[in-house]
């Protein structure tokens, strides 16, 4: 009720303005114009499961209005009823709240100025490996702070500093994250920073914990670099654990290395996260999240096997390589491994465990994109995945080509197939999926999509499991996009850099709406 | 919440059917970003030759990269007539490390941005990638579009074309 009250308030509010009429020019064509400053998006998610017989309903509203060097703005967020899942919801059952608002103010040019933020904001600092404060809808996570941002740049120095309140998994702000970053950006061939940040936990008696980095950037040829080295300091596990023998309790190291040449270009990189991961004093906001050295995969069946990032136990690496044969023809493979840390590290003597190196996630990815022609366009893929917290090991292969009519008509083809092996019992399955998508530019996407999994639990007895869903996308106008689908979905992960989500088995309608103004 | 979703639809569907003409109104927002050799751009420099088309895109996003080449080809023959492609890419920390490398093996010749935590993402409404904003040589938005399928850049080219009064 208060949301529909809100949303008749607004329209009541805004519509004289926004449809305040405008005479364009000469022609005295009439036409329409928002408050200059002024703009808007909401995105809404509404499910209905029909088994299950669960009504979903997800919506986030963004007013945002700018003028010369000042903004404000406020996300308006409502869950009612929100997704069962408590991976999703984040304790949100029916929720309707101003979730994130500020006021900016930015003076100065590029290179020299200032940018002051009150309220809600969100920062990153190096490449996340001590703070990395984000939105991401897909995996639902957002761990905004509340409180003062300031960035400033002066003589080819960066410094950031803020105090926040990030918001716990009861919508409580308690604890308060200090921090401060500074960057020399004066050397083309090489940057440097270095970060601080402490929590303070509400409870008095709870000790701070805190993090201190620092990081080089070279760049030299045709080689970038980027390490960053961290430590994290905690009283309480110091007098406790350590009795007060060692002064850290945890640390960290991500570093990468691209090079490029001509048509090929290579990545390595490699990690080792060692009780780094930096949290509220309850444990349920993460203020960190490190490179996971993992892949983001673009195809459904390779996505569903998750492998979540732990940045208090983890080291490994990856390497990519790619090239472009000639220029229709390109080339990605790449290789990774994680594994746990040995027993001598920080997060086993504080855990008291004794457990060996075990590899949590080893990976194998290669494609191949080739176009034969104006028209033609095709892309093999192969995958192999050995997960340890699903004891699997996973072949997929996948052919995806795509066929353009004309200039605006294309069909396309998605063939995936996946053999899973489990470890344990050596039990043998497949997933298979195919999806055939008609695409009218600039409007419409029609798509059906099938999968199916089969298994032999015991010999001889088969057993067969079907998914099938249409979807439709469609246009409406420049400034919105509705998607409906209707059918069944595999449960599965989305995975996006190591940061993941379950989404259960589905059958029903579904129905998205992105607008923005 | 029937009615609330109604109420949705019909705001979203009401603006949108009122406001195709709405955005050649608005101002494009500023922003600084570094590209892939650590240089700063600002967009308010980068305003007044001829229209501006900033695609916001990720090395894991497929329909990106099939744009990207597609937006490699208009930018190719209208850079010496005065049109810019600023590429934002919205890769987070964990694929930043690949962006430099995909676009050299490309030989991309337009500015690559990194916008590694979305902040101007954010202020543009890129709700999901590709999105694509072109804005013309007066700093006004002229064309928004999320998404990419085959045909899409006939409309990007077509726009760039009027904006560079080419026939």
């Amino acid at each position: 009720m208060k949301k529909i009250v809100f949303y008749l308030i607004l329209f009541i509010l805004f519509a004289p303005n926004i449809y305040s009429q405008i005479e364009s020019g000469d022609d005295s064509e009439t036409t329409f114009s928002m408050p200059e400053g002024l703009s808007f998006s909401n995105q809404m998610k509404y499910s209905y499961d029909i088994d299950k017989k669960i009504e979903i309903m997800e919506d986030w509203f963004n007013l945002d209005y700018r003028n010369g060097i000042f903004s404000a703005g406020f996300r308006f967020d409502t869950f009612q009823p929100n997704d069962p899942n408590p991976a999703v919801n984040r304790g949100k059952n029916r929720y309707t709240d101003f979730a994130y608002k500020y006021i900016k103010a930015e003076i100065g040019d590029k290179y020299e100025g200032a940018e002051f933020t009150v309220g809600n904001f969100y920062a990153l600092f190096g490449r996340g490996l001590s703070l990395k404060s984000y939105e991401d809808r897909n995996v639902r996570i957002d761990n905004n702070l509340l409180g003062i941002k300031i960035e400033g740049r002066y003589e080819n120095f960066v410094v950031t500093a803020l105090s926040g309140m990030p918001e716990n998994l009861e919508q409580k702000r308690s604890d308060i994250l200090h921090a401060v970053d500074l960057e020399y950006r004066g050397l083309k061939f090489l940057r440097f920073g270095a970060s601080f940040l402490s929590n303070q936990p509400e409870n008095e008696t709870v000790s701070r914990t805190s993090l201190a980095s620092f990081r080089l950037q070279p760049r030299i040829w045709n080689f970038d670099i980027y390490t960053e080295y961290g430590v994290k300091q905690n009283d309480d596990i110091k007098q406790n654990t350590f009795k007060g023998e060692k002064n850290i309790a945890g640390q960290a190291f991500y570093g990468n290395l691209s090079f490029y040449y001509g048509d090929a270009s290579i990545l390595g990189e490699y990690k080792y996260y060692d009780n780094y991961a930096l949290t509220s004093s309850d444990g349920t906001v993460n203020y960190n999240t490190p490179p996971s050295t993992r892949r983001d995969y673009a195809y459904s069946l390779l996505n569903k096997h998750p492998s979540a990032l732990d940045a208090n136990n983890e080291q490994g690496y990856q390497f990519e390589f790619n090239y472009s044969f000639w220029e229709y023809t390109f080339l990605t493979a790449s290789y990774s491994i994680t594994k746990t840390l040995p027993s001598s590290s920080y997060y086993q003597q504080i855990l008291k465990t004794d457990n060996g190196i075990v590899t949590q996630f080893k990976e194998f990815y290669s494609h191949i994109n080739h176009q034969w022609s104006q028209s033609l366009y095709s892309t093999l893929a192969f995958g192999y995945s050995e997960e340890l917290s699903s004891n699997t090991k996973n072949f997929t292969p996948v052919f995806d080509l795509r066929y353009s009519i004309d200039e605006r008509n294309t069909v396309r083809m998605i063939y995936e197939h996946q053999h899973s092996t489990v470890w344990t019992n050596n039990e043998e399955y497949y997933n298979q999926s195919i999806t055939i998508e008609y695409l009218r530019s600039p409007k419409l996407i029609l798509s059906f999509n099938g999968t199916m999994q089969t298994k032999e639990p015991t010999p001889g007895n088969v057993v067969r499991t079907t998914w099938k869903f249409v979807q439709l996308s469609y246009k409406i106008g420049e400034h919105s996009d509705l998607i409906l689908l209707y059918g069944s979905r595999q449960a599965g992960n989305i995975c996006v850099g190591g940061v993941c989500r379950y989404e259960p088995e589905f059958n029903g309608l579904e129905m998205k709406l992105f607008s923005r103004f | 919440m029937k009615y609330l979703i109604v109420i949705l639809m019909l705001f979203s569907i009401a603006f949108t059917s009122v406001a195709q003409n709405d955005s050649k109104n608005k101002k494009a927002i500023n922003f600084k970003l570094e590209d892939v050799d650590g240089n700063i751009v600002e967009l308010k420099k980068e305003i007044g030759n001829g229209p501006i088309l900033l695609a916001f895109w990720a090395t894991w996003c497929k329909p990106c990269v099939e744009e990207m080449a597609e937006y490699n080809k208009i930018y190719k023959e209208y850079k010496s007539k005065g049109f810019k492609l600023l590429a934002i890419s919205i890769d987070n920390e964990k694929s930043l490390s690949k962006v430099k490398p995909y676009v050299k093996s490309k030989k991309y010749e337009f500015p690559v941005l990194q916008d590694i935590n979305s902040e101007v993402a954010r202020k543009y409404y890129a709700q999901a990638v590709p999105y694509t904003v072109i804005i013309d040589k007066d700093g006004k938005i002229i064309y928004t579009h999320l998404g990419y399928m085959k045909g899409d850049e006939l409309q990007v080219k077509k726009i760039i074309e009027e904006q560079l009064n080419i026939k």
